[in-house]
């Protein structure tokens, strides 16, 4: 066991930003990776059992919630042909964004029946709900490449920019984690977090480029009003994430350098906040 | 000997709060600085006692006397509030009725699941699998969800994993109270092997011929406090005499 008594109330060790033990967050997932496999199994059981339905079933809600906006957006808005591509390559992120923010937020909780009997390291729950969404957005993915190819761009994609994309999905990835964490443990608390998680997320559907592009409305507004949109890590993401997808070009360096920031910021304090409760949650469910 | 289990002052105390906190209702009241209404209470206050590898003990107790929270301190799901528990060996989990289980998994992957938090590896788990079957006797019920077996059944089950996986200290949280005559006589058979190759019991239960029967020692708590500690037969006649009308000593 690690962390015999959590009593004794020392646990901050040093003055960095996220102490050694902290880090154990993630150390201790690499030990108890079977639960997180045999957790992360349970979540896509779906999949698992019919793999051609599971695929289905995955790519549903985005294919629908894309079919129905592209109608709109070309019946209604005289969008350009090309419109369900550059909305695809935000969406299928935000979707990954959104399912696993909402989905840590009830992490802990779903599983109290575990949390209460048995100690675990409690991060693999939030964790397991981050890495079946990794599966999602991997099959969802293909909808992008899909829309790509049937919708094509006004101009060539393919280049070595796409070499941003790792970094911009590993963004993401931090991106979730940290929230997830963050909420996971703020909704054993406070049960409406999972309710102000999901009204947060409709919000940002419309907050973040989605359903339209950030450079073209945002050009005539003054500097800070640009850069408070972009405090929005997702916002920069999804930007940067059509940037490279669709307009065949790097992202922003600027607003991903913000986007970093602001992340790196989210996650010190979900590991952190998550670290200072964990111990409480059996008492708190 | 080595010791297994010790407490030294130990206490839990226990924050009710009668409405679960919202966190739109708690910033309103830190806004408009009204006080929570929120009560404590300790579950156990200066509980000192420590069980030596090997040994098996039983607690005894009324409802509410702390019975259930000094299991749960001893499987370390919640941290105490004051003093230091020592726990020496691999921890089997705190079997209760319905332990660890997720009703909507199948008892197969329920198997899995239970035994990796457990921290076996999926070769182990594998090796066990249809022994461990066997032993709870569900037979086709394994491939159903939990949630659709009897209280019964999940204690078999439950019990069938903890005997397999060959923990060190073995807690139990009245389990052996609900299987049929059959699958209690398994348990205790099972327990018995536990006792022989050295392992340490802790188990709580209201049957003083099943804990005069397993356990040497005895620890009667009562309003969280250590009431009595000392061999079973003198413990378990003391409590019997409490439950009769009688005085505490």
């Amino acid at each position: 066991m690690r962390r015999e008594d959590s009593s004794s109330g020392d646990r901050q060790v040093g003055f960095a930003i996220i102490p050694p033990l902290q880090v154990q967050t993630f150390t201790d997932i690499v030990r108890y990776r079977f639960v997180l496999e045999n957790l992360v199994a349970k979540n896509l059981k779906a999949l698992y059992r019919n793999m051609a339905l599971g695929f289905f079933w995955s790519i549903l809600n985005p294919l629908v919630m894309a079919v129905v906006l592209t109608a709109v957006q070309l019946k209604f808005f005289g969008q350009q042909a090309w419109w369900p591509s550059t909305f695809l390559c935000a969406l299928i992120p935000y979707n990954f964004f959104a399912y696993c923010v909402s989905g840590c937020a009830n992490s802990v909780i779903g599983n109290a029946s575990l949390v209460t009997k048995v100690r675990f390291p409690r991060q693999i729950l939030p964790i397991a709900v981050i890495v079946t969404n990794l599966v999602h957005f991997a099959i969802q993915s293909t909808l992008v490449v899909a829309a790509l190819l049937w919708f094509p761009p006004p101009h060539d994609v393919v280049g070595w920019h796409f070499l941003w994309l790792p970094v911009i999905v590993a963004l993401n990835l931090a991106l979730a984690v940290g929230l997830g964490l963050l909420v996971a443990g703020a909704n054993v608390v406070y049960r409406d977090v999972q309710y102000i998680v999901d009204s947060v997320m409709t919000v940002l559907f419309w907050l973040c480029p989605l359903v339209y592009d950030a450079g073209p409305v945002l050009a005539n507004s003054p500097r800070w009003q640009f850069w408070l949109y972009f405090l929005n890590p997702l916002s920069g993401l999804l930007d940067s994430y059509r940037a490279v997808l669709f307009w065949g070009r790097a992202p922003d360096l600027g607003v991903l350098a913000l986007a970093t920031v602001v992340i790196a910021l989210l996650g010190v304090a979900g590991v952190r906040s998550f670290w200072k409760h964990e111990h409480r949650f059996a008492d708190l469910i | 000997m080595t010791i297994a289990i010790r407490f030294e002052d130990v206490g839990k105390r226990f924050v009710v709060q009668h409405q679960r906190p919202f966190l739109a209702r708690e910033l309103l009241r830190s806004v408009l600085q009204r006080p929570s209404h929120r009560q404590e209470f300790w579950a156990l206050r200066n509980v000192s006692f420590s069980i030596e590898a090997g040994e098996s003990v039983a607690i005894l107790g009324t409802n509410g006397s702390g019975k259930s929270t000094t299991l749960a301190l001893i499987a370390q799901t919640t941290p105490p509030t004051e003093g230091t528990i020592t726990v020496n060996g691999r921890l089997g989990p705190l079997l209760e009725l319905g332990a660890g289980f997720h009703p909507d998994l199948s008892g197969y992957e329920n198997i899995y699941l239970n035994a990796s938090l457990l921290g076996l590896t999926r070769r182990q788990v594998d090796a066990l699998l249809g022994s461990i079957v066997e032993y709870s006797g569900i037979g086709d019920f394994i491939d159903a969800p939990i949630q659709t077996y009897s209280t019964g059944m999940k204690a078999r089950l439950g019990f069938a994993v903890v005997a397999h996986i060959d923990p060190d200290i073995l807690l139990l949280d009245e389990v052996l109270s609900v299987g049929d005559g059959q699958f209690a006589q398994k348990c205790e058979a099972t327990i018995r092997g536990f006792q022989k190759a050295g392992k340490t019991l802790c188990f709580v239960s209201h049957n003083p011929s099943q804990v005069l029967a397993l356990c040497q020692r005895a620890i009667w708590l009562h309003g969280g406090r250590v009431q009595a500690i000392g061999p079973a037969a003198e413990v378990c006649a003391g409590y019997q005499r409490f439950l009769d009308g009688g005085a505490l000593a």
